[in-house]
């Protein structure tokens, strides 16, 4: 990687820590976007905590949305999970095509307000990309390979694990990082339903007609997303070097 | 010894491999060839159990195939693919260790057995071991596929066009490498081809199959002089047999008394290449040695030409 990108990346980020921890010492951008002398920096929680707390949450969902997508992935391309690929594919189709904010109104009624109706939007939402990415990442191992591994006496689970998850690694990292990139500004609706996150800036920002707290919110976001989907891209890419494909 | 007994494949209407049997003698080298479909990829299949047999056996010294568990049966063949299968994630040391690692080999076993193939092989441990499979060339690879199915020792060898994706020049020398390795180790190899000159070039004995049948199973030079069939005598091609049957024997089969001038030949050459020495030269005999470069004799054209008259 080149010393330029690096350097922006880096900027970018330490740009981020200082807003989110001292933001006071960006009311100056802020002020002129302010009408009626309303504050111009966020005041009714730390930016800090509520940057914790959204990652947290989108952290935990992409977590259990990986767990669920790739053991589905997993089973689906193994000789006697072949029948449930069109079924599960369907299954998981929906989870994206559900709106999520459809998903939150009918799960607050079952699991009341905060975090988990947010979750549970956010874990549906995320499937979809990581059980794609899966299974193309599994079905793209090329048969050479996986018949020179039988040829060699390798079980069905060590080719799975010695083998196959290995070389489809790579794509199935991208896909993580799509679902982790999309529910990173999705996850701030969770503030509808009192969960703890960024939204919250955004929405109290709508409610007082404050532009400022809209803006703010909105780039925390943003920031978070390009840092971190730039970080899993190099993941993504080292793992791909090991594998001696061209690094994209 | 491989037995093949009766061994057939069906799927569903259709027959690939239909009733072979025959014998591999340990330490012989048997080449299956014919046409695309004609079944020897299966067959060869069906001795790892890459493919289950309809009906019929393989004994492996004795033994039924059927009575081993499929993986440590195929720990203990060797096999090479075209294309080879190289594990594109590990290094070249990593690709060698596969099957002793799958058999639980100690760490200092494993490494001792992988140096002493990377020798045999000709990859020098300190530039290659640490390389990944998409940094070496084609001839690497193909020396690293064979290198991994022998790192277990096996006593067979199966071996599918495994000189198919090298270019002319580089495959005559894996050729070469194979068959000076094969006599070092006394490996038993099957190996399935469609290229009639690496047959006759490796074979001990060719196996001719077409239409999921075996026409002949016989050494080269039966193959040419007693063609089972019309098509074994189109597939060696009319027009090479004389020249085949000529690079079959050597000058010592033709070797005859008597003085001769100009550049003389190893006792150990080919009669082809004695004759094409000849034609070059433009003589009609040459001088033959042995190792120590002592003269044995000579060898004519006539002599040699009579070697690949047709058998009355």
């Amino acid at each position: 990687m080149r010393a330029g990108p690096v350097l922006w990346r880096l900027a970018a980020l330490v740009l981020l820590l200082v807003f989110i921890t001292k933001p006071q010492l960006f009311a100056f951008v802020f002020e002129p976007l302010t009408i009626n002398n309303a504050p111009a920096i966020y005041n009714q929680g730390s930016l800090f905590s509520l940057t914790l707390a959204h990652l947290g949450t989108v952290f935990s969902a992409a977590l259990a949305s990986t767990i669920i997508a790739v053991t589905l992935g997993i089973f689906v391309t193994r000789p006697s999970g072949l029948e449930f690929l069109a079924l599960s594919r369907s299954l998981v189709n929906i989870g994206q095509t559900f709106p999520p904010i459809a998903v939150l109104a009918i799960a607050v009624p079952l699991v009341g307000f905060g975090e988990k109706p947010t979750l549970i939007a956010l874990f549906l939402y995320g499937l979809l990309p990581i059980f794609e990415n899966t299974l193309s990442g599994l079905t793209q191992v090329s048969p050479l390979t996986l018949e020179a591994a039988k040829g060699m006496g390798m079980s069905p689970r060590r080719r799975l694990i010695e083998v196959e998850l290995p070389l489809a690694l790579p794509v199935i990292l991208a896909g993580i990082r799509l679902s982790v990139v999309i529910n990173l500004g999705t996850a701030t609706i969770g503030s509808t339903v009192a969960a703890k996150g960024l939204g919250e800036v955004i929405i109290a920002g709508l409610q007082s007609n404050n532009m400022a707290f809209i803006l703010q919110g909105g780039l925390v976001v943003a920031l978070l997303a390009v840092l971190i989907s730039d970080a899993l891209m190099s993941v993504e890419r080292f793992a791909a070097r090991k594998l001696g494909q061209a690094p994209s | 010894m491989i037995e093949i007994e009766h061994l057939t494949k069906r799927f569903g209407e259709t027959i690939v491999v239909d009733d072979v049997s025959l014998t591999v003698d340990e330490g012989t080298i048997a080449v299956f060839v014919g046409t695309s479909g004609a079944g020897k990829s299966t067959l060869l299949r069906m001795i790892n159990r890459l493919i289950e047999p309809s009906s019929g056996r393989v004994l492996i010294d004795g033994q039924d195939t059927m009575a081993i568990p499929e993986d440590d049966l195929r720990h203990r063949i060797g096999y090479v693919i075209q294309g080879y299968g190289l594990f594109p994630h590990r290094t070249v040391i990593e690709n060698i260790a596969t099957v002793p690692r799958l058999l639980g080999w100690d760490a200092k076993r494993i490494a001792a057995r992988v140096e002493e193939l990377l020798d045999l092989f000709q990859l020098d441990s300190a530039e290659f071991a640490a390389k990944y499979p998409h940094e070496l060339s084609g001839g690497q690879q193909q020396r690293v596929g064979v290198a991994r199915a022998l790192a277990a020792k096996p006593a067979l060898l199966l071996m599918d066009e495994p000189f198919g994706a090298l270019d002319p020049v580089i495959r005559h020398k894996a050729q070469e490498d194979l068959l000076a390795i094969q006599r070092r180790l006394g490996t038993t190899i099957m190996l399935v081809t469609h290229d009639m000159d690496e047959a006759f070039h490796l074979g001990d004995r060719i196996a001719v199959m077409d239409q999921a049948r075996l026409l002949q199973y016989a050494t080269p030079a039966e193959l040419l002089t007693r063609p089972a069939e019309e098509f074994v005598e189109r597939l060696v091609g009319t027009a090479e047999r004389p020249f085949r049957l000529l690079s079959l024997a050597r000058v010592k089969d033709a070797i005859e008394p008597g003085p001769s001038q100009g550049e003389p030949l190893p006792v150990s050459a080919t009669l082809r290449e004695a004759l094409s020495q000849l034609v070059w030269t433009g003589r009609e005999s040459l001088p033959v040695t042995d190792a120590s470069g002592a003269i044995l004799g000579r060898i004519s054209i006539d002599g040699i030409l009579a070697h690949g008259r047709q058998p009355a």
